[in-house]
């Protein structure tokens, strides 16, 4: 029996299969508007890379946001466990992982057999979210890369509301009509302090511990992942596919209730 | 201006509501005796409060946690703001247009949410109107403004008992001048008596309530859980209304007496019971059943709610009656809870903890409370020393827009999965 986790994101949704060796093979796509359709649509691809079929022998477990919407998993687990087991399978000194996603972030304890000890989470604004840093790009007119490079050479950084997403956007577009204009890399970097600054209140909620983790499709940003590290004290540990950590974990717990034989 | 006869309605709806439960329950062997008869006093209350103006009877409104034994010594009818505003909305299923109502007259949703509801409610006219108003810093800053509102909408005149934090003899004189105050107050206003015999009977019962209430508390550390986890809403809700009357003595005695039988019979709440979960602040109360559902699903049950449930040490003296009245606030669980965050309380959360072999802690964090939100680090931090996680629900009390049912739901499920997973 193979073990599976789908983790059904607002924006994206992955799969990943074990096997005996690790990680067998793994996809992400975009989620539509049915969470059932979009995990089909991830399961299809990541059966096809592994060469198996629906017909096969699977385990599947449901987390993320759509989750609990999807019929053919055997059990829906909260997207905190998955994250927890997906993390300290990549790496086991981890304590701590900062998952920024698309429409939340979630912070994590995680114990030394890679339990969920704690855990806080934002998801009452847009302000420090992926879909954030996106509208930002927009107005900035450039892409995420583009964004992340320029904020390596920023000297300083612009004031930008960590509050509110709404205020923040008016902010920005009066440091880029301003005259002079606020450079432009010192706007980028102030966005991705005040994500930050969100992230580390967050952290401060269940305090920060050695090893830290940032998993999540922001993690991928170099730019805010370097103002993160600066403002942490240390560096951070980001994953090769960061967006997989807890469909990872999914897996995880899939392959843990086989070994238990949990139907 | 809403008639006199359509305030009734809404005070009728709450009568005819318990009366039917009360009625429904009769007769019933899985609904507890304790239950019809709870039902029975709320109906019986709010009945009196109906007819009081009708019958030559003087209403007197009061915050929270005030000592109604003086209230019932002095014949003088009992009107609970917060809890009749409430009640004034679950059972009228108004609770959103009484927000609306209060943001119309100025409220900011920042504050407490049963005082924007019992705002709401007076400026709906839902409330009938009160001939005196009494209220008091027992136990928040929105109680300590609650009085002005209630004064201004009904017109009617009122009196501040200043309740200080701290218990030192200094302190305790000032207080017993202020409850004396307050009696000549309504004396002067009421042209009744104070009945100082009937005063020492009310203690005299008081003493025994509490006696029972720590009797029930101490039965919640029997495992399997045999107390039912909404019950302590009843608990609260007995001693805010019907303090020093027998019939709260009777209803505790009743429960008291089931639960006994429950923990004979080896029933518990959850079968099984999996996790013991202690409770720490005010769920919302329109979610109870929701919150109840999830935990059973995970064989979690709420044991321990030591806001309302952990009273403080001591007897009350039924020959001193001022003084025990005095007594008593000082050892009210949510006087112990919300008092001077000390050692004392963290103590007592870490013994409660332990008595009652918690697994986990539910901080249910009402967004309304700045004294509730400024304790919940230190009572985390106090907690994880012992290995207890706790679970911080940002929520609001009524208010269900401020933390949705599935959002509830959702990390309620969180947290038993991290209780499953230790």
């Amino acid at each position: 029996m193979k073990a599976l986790g789908i983790d059904v994101g607002s924006l994206t949704t992955k799969a990943v299969i074990l096997d005996d060796d690790g990680i067998l093979a793994s996809s992400i796509v975009s989620s539509g508007d049915e969470a059932e359709l979009s995990a089909k649509a991830a399961l299809e691809q990541t059966l096809n890379q592994a060469g198996l079929s629906f017909d096969d022998n699977l385990y599947i477990i449901s987390t993320g946001v759509g989750g609990k919407s999807i019929s053919f998993s055997q059990q829906q687990k909260a997207l905190t466990t998955c994250l927890a087991r997906g993390s300290h399978y990549l790496f086991p000194s981890v304590r701590m992982t900062i998952e920024m996603g698309a429409e939340s972030s979630t912070i994590i304890k995680v114990n030394e057999r890679g339990r969920l000890s704690d855990w806080a989470n934002q998801d009452k604004c847009a302000a420090g979210s992926g879909i954030f840093l996106q509208q930002m790009a927009k107005l900035m007119e450039m892409s995420l890369a583009d964004m992340a490079q320029l904020s390596f050479k920023a000297k300083s950084k612009a004031d930008i509301s960590s509050t509110c997403a709404v205020f923040a956007e008016s902010e920005v577009i009066s440091h880029v009509h301003r005259d002079p204009p606020t450079p432009r890399e010192e706007i980028v970097a102030g966005i991705y302090f005040s994500v930050v600054s969100r992230i580390m209140s967050l952290c401060k909620r269940v305090g920060i511990e050695k090893d830290v983790a940032v998993t999540g499709g922001v993690a991928l940003n170099s730019g805010l992942v370097r103002i993160l590290e600066e403002e942490i004290g240390f560096g951070v540990m980001v994953p090769d596919i960061p967006q997989i950590a807890a469909a990872l974990g999914a897996a995880l717990v899939a392959r843990e209730n086989i070994e238990k034989g949990i139907k | 201006m809403i008639g006199s006869e359509e305030k009734k309605s809404r005070i009728k709806t709450i009568v005819r509501a318990c009366r039917l439960i009360a009625r429904m329950s009769k007769g019933r062997p899985e609904v507890l005796e304790s239950h019809r008869i709870y039902y029975q006093m709320l109906a019986d209350y709010y009945d009196r409060l109906l007819n009081a103006q009708e019958e030559g009877e003087f209403v007197a409104a009061h915050t929270i946690f005030f000592p109604v034994e003086i209230l019932y010594a002095m014949d003088i009818v009992p009107m609970h703001t917060e809890l009749t505003a409430w009640m004034t909305a679950l059972f009228s299923g108004s609770y959103a247009d009484l927000l609306s109502t209060s943001a119309e007259v100025g409220l900011a949703p920042e504050i407490c949410s049963p005082y924007r509801v019992l705002t709401g409610a007076l400026a709906a006219g839902c409330l009938p109107r009160p001939n005196v108003m009494l209220w008091s810093n027992l136990i928040c800053d929105n109680s300590a403004k609650g009085g002005e509102p209630v004064m201004d909408m009904s017109g009617c005149s009122g009196f501040f008992l200043d309740c200080p934090f701290q218990q030192t003899d200094y302190e305790n004189r000032y207080l017993k001048e202020e409850l004396e105050d307050m009696i000549y107050f309504l004396e002067k206003q009421s042209g009744r008596k104070m009945n100082w015999d009937k005063l020492s009977d009310n203690i005299a019962q008081s003493d025994r309530q509490i006696e029972l209430y720590r009797k029930i508390n101490e039965l919640r550390q029997t495992v399997p859980s045999p107390f039912p986890p909404q019950d302590f809403l009843k608990l609260f809700t007995v001693d805010c209304f019907f303090a020093g009357q027998p019939e709260a003595t009777n209803y505790l005695e009743t429960f008291h007496q089931e639960l006994l039988e429950t923990i004979r019979d080896g029933r518990g709440m959850a079968s099984p019971e999996r996790f013991r979960v202690m409770s720490i602040g005010m769920p919302p109360v329109l979610l109870l059943g929701a919150i109840e559902k999830v935990s059973l699903e995970y064989g979690a049950v709420s044991v321990a709610d030591p806001f309302f449930c952990n009273w403080g040490e001591g007897r009350l003296d039924p020959q001193k009656p001022l003084d025990s009245v005095m007594k008593k606030i000082s050892m009210h669980p949510v006087m112990v809870m919300y008092g001077p965050l000390d050692e004392r309380l963290l103590d007592m959360l870490i013994n409660c903890a332990k008595q009652h072999k918690i697994d986990g802690t539910i901080n249910y964090a009402h967004v309304g409370c700045k004294q509730g939100a400024a304790t919940i680090k230190i009572v985390k931090d106090v907690l994880n020393e012992i290995d207890v996680p706790m679970l911080i629900l940002d929520c609001d009390i009524i208010d269900t827009t401020i933390a949705p049912e599935e959002e509830i739901r959702e990390k309620l499920r969180q947290f038993f999965e991290l209780l499953e997973d230790r």
